[in-house]
């Protein structure tokens, strides 16, 4: 099973490889898509990855504006700083690895741009410094999402009318145009050696390279935009969307029964130099309770979303606003009665109740002058029903009381000396972790032990 | 649900498997091939800054709507050369208009000539008083009138532009890169070198409202 997966992985990169190659003659040295338009970075991004309208009509016309590159290829990497308040647990163990001092916590090289004037996608392979427990890297697919589209014009010819497309991809939301939505969220990045949370609501980038994505979508009059795709987990054929990523460890990964829906609503307008986005958006869920045992009964899970941005952006000055909330209805169906009878099913969850929920609140307000120097505050939180089965007590990554809060800011600095650089400094403060202030994990450790601060220098070519 | 699923993958494998074929190749030539093609470039990608028809609602972007022809191949012209080097001209439009060979920029200059203008937008009386004067009168003794080329309604005239109804921010811009020369515009340049911050923001408010 494993050497079919990785035959069919390494037959797909050649068949892609090939496919590029088989267009290319010359080089050039700067990201793929402004390569792509000649256009520079901030036409189509506030500061990457955050998209300006531009930017989003030129996702959503499947990357295909501007002339076919022969080497669509750009590299991205990030070398940085963590510094964990306090990284000994309780029996003076160093948590996290490799804080303190730089590192090179990640590299990527992205395929990417337009095939034909109707086909276009991008595939980003990233090598991950700090894999497993730091020590080791690791290379596996990250996101991708690959379209085909076509559109029709207002009768008078002055504009689009309808936008549609078909779109592939390996992560929900990341074909988003929005960036309210979590798979180009804010943060866009984050600490490769923090330290996380207990709780996160399945589209808060818990199905991320795992599963496989088919969805059409249309956007009408540059104002309405709906989406209906079904997520699968990547198996077989969809394999290479979750090329490398881990899904041997039994409760490791999240593992989908089917194909489950997944839909996207949203009201789009522009006037001035202002956006607003009004919009909604969710999926129905099936899991398996152990991702290696995909022959059990699911767990069901509904995830309900609502989410806005505003954005500003003008000569010198640019202030954009996103907001959502994800409302996360679990169903423990399968898992609950399991682990009732004492026998629970495999590496799945441990759940004391049938039903729980969990949400997920971010908003976020960003400032840039002159698109070089910008600051950012986001507040986080997520929470939901205590269930000490779940979340049970345990040094830095359990809680002592059950409940799946935590809640805190962000706070980040940014200088682009130049557009494909960013300079970087984010603060991550809690207020709460894995359910409390204090004591949080039963054996005294407060939450703002978790305080992180991270210098980022991250540089796309 | 099987089903679904064979029929999801079929879709993308459809998907998936035409990244490989090669694209078509086409030219046109003729006119009627050049308007079809300006076209396109309007509705699904000029579009998206400029405004439908190119009544662009971002002041960064300017208004193209009723514009001269001859104003708009000059400009396409001034991007691709490099004439026209102020920030957003680089950033935005160095790419694109190299993209544009001469027959579709022609055919550019004729879709946005010919697109009904949009109405103007009143703004403050006194500056909008002031900026009349300006326009009409010019400023005793180091800017002459703006209409002498500009047209006695600022509807433009071959390669000087229509400035009615166009955003007064961008307006302003557009004369500050002139005077500092990131705009390469000498004629422009010595009429407008003395021209005060003031009186390029009535002017501006003025334009704005035709």
């Amino acid at each position: 099973m494993r050497a079919q997966s990785i035959h069919r992985s390494q037959l797909f990169a050649g068949f892609v490889v090939l496919a590029w190659l088989g267009l290319i003659n010359v080089s050039h040295a700067i990201p793929a898509f402004a390569r792509q338009t000649g256009q520079a970075c901030v036409a189509c991004h506030v500061s990457f990855p955050e998209l300006t309208p531009y930017g989003r009509m030129f996702k959503l016309s499947g990357y295909t504006i501007g002339t076919r590159q022969d080497l669509p290829l750009a590299l991205m990497a990030q070398f940085g700083v963590t510094h964990v308040r306090n990284n000994r647990d309780d029996q003076g163990q160093k948590i996290v690895p490799k804080t303190d001092k730089p590192v090179l916590s990640a590299a990527s090289v992205f395929a990417g741009g337009k095939l034909t004037d109707n086909i276009g996608g991008w595939i980003q392979w990233t090598f991950n410094n700090l894999a497993g427990n730091g020590d080791v890297g690791h290379s596996g697919i990250d996101n991708t999402d690959l379209r085909i589209v076509g559109s029709s014009d207002n009768p008078d010819s002055t504009d689009l009318r309808w936008l549609y497309g078909l779109t592939v991809n390996n992560n929900p939301t990341v074909q988003d145009v929005w960036n309210s939505t979590p798979a180009f969220g804010f943060p866009f990045t984050t600490p490769p050696n923090g330290i996380g949370a207990a709780a996160a609501t399945m589209l808060d980038g818990q199905l991320g390279q795992q599963v496989a994505g088919v969805g059409g979508y249309v956007y009408w009059k540059r104002s309405v935009y709906f989406e209906l795709s079904g997520y699968q987990t990547a198996d077989g054929f969809f394999s290479p969307l979750r090329a490398g990523q881990d899904i041997q460890t039994p409760g490791g990964v999240h593992r989908l029964s089917g194909v489950d829906p997944y839909w996207r609503l949203a009201y789009n307008h522009e006037w001035g130099a202002n956006s607003l986005m009004l919009g909604t958006y969710g999926a129905m869920l099936r899991l398996y309770p152990d991702n290696t045992m995909p022959f059990t009964s699911t767990d069901h899970f509904t995830d309900i979303a609502i989410d806005a941005q505003f954005q500003h952006i003008s000569q010198a000055h640019t202030y954009t606003f996103q907001y959502t909330r994800i409302h996360e209805y679990q169903d423990y169906r399968v898992s609950f009665p399991a682990t009732l009878a004492g026998a629970p099913i495999g590496g799945g969850p441990t759940p004391a109740n049938a039903h729980d929920t969990l949400i997920t609140d971010k908003l976020k307000g960003t400032y840039y002058f002159d698109r070089k120097y910008g600051a950012t505050l986001a507040l986080v939180r997520t929470h939901g029903t205590p269930d000490a089965g779940l979340y049970a007590p345990g040094s830095v990554g359990g809680s002592a009381n059950g409940k799946p809060d935590t809640q805190g800011y962000i706070l980040e600095l940014d200088y682009l000396p130049e557009q494909n650089l960013r300079l970087m400094l984010q603060y991550y403060g809690y207020g709460k972790f894995n359910g409390a202030r204090s004591n949080y994990d039963g054996v005294g450790r407060p939450a703002s032990d978790n305080n992180t601060l991270f210098a980022n220098i991250w540089l796309v070519y | 649900m099987m089903r679904m699923g064979l029929c999801l993958q079929m879709i993308g494998a459809l998907l998936i498997g035409l990244i490989a074929a090669p694209a078509a190749a086409k030219g046109a030539s003729s006119v009627s091939a050049s308007n079809d093609v300006a076209i396109k470039l309007a509705t699904q990608v000029c579009s998206s800054c400029h405004g439908p028809g190119g009544n662009s609602v971002s002041p960064t972007f300017p208004k193209l709507a009723g514009q001269q022809e001859a104003y708009l191949v000059a400009q396409i012209q001034a991007f691709k050369s490099g004439q026209r080097n102020e920030q957003e001209a680089h950033d935005y439009m160095l790419g694109m208009t190299t993209l544009i060979d001469d027959d579709t920029a022609a055919a550019l200059g004729r879709y946005y000539a010919k697109q009904p203008v949009p109405m103007g937008i009143p703004g403050n009386p006194a500056e909008v008083a002031a900026g009349k004067k300006v326009y009409e009168q010019g400023v005793a003794g180091s800017v002459v009138a703006c209409a002498s080329c500009h047209g006695a309604h600022a509807e433009g005239n071959g390669i000087f532009p229509r400035l009615a109804d166009q955003h007064a921010a961008y307006i302003v811009r557009q004369l500050q890169v002139i005077q500092t020369n990131l705009r390469n515009s000498p004629v422009m340049h010595g009429i407008i070198k003395n021209l005060k911050p003031d009186d390029m923001r009535d002017v501006a408010a003025y334009l704005q409202s035709l």
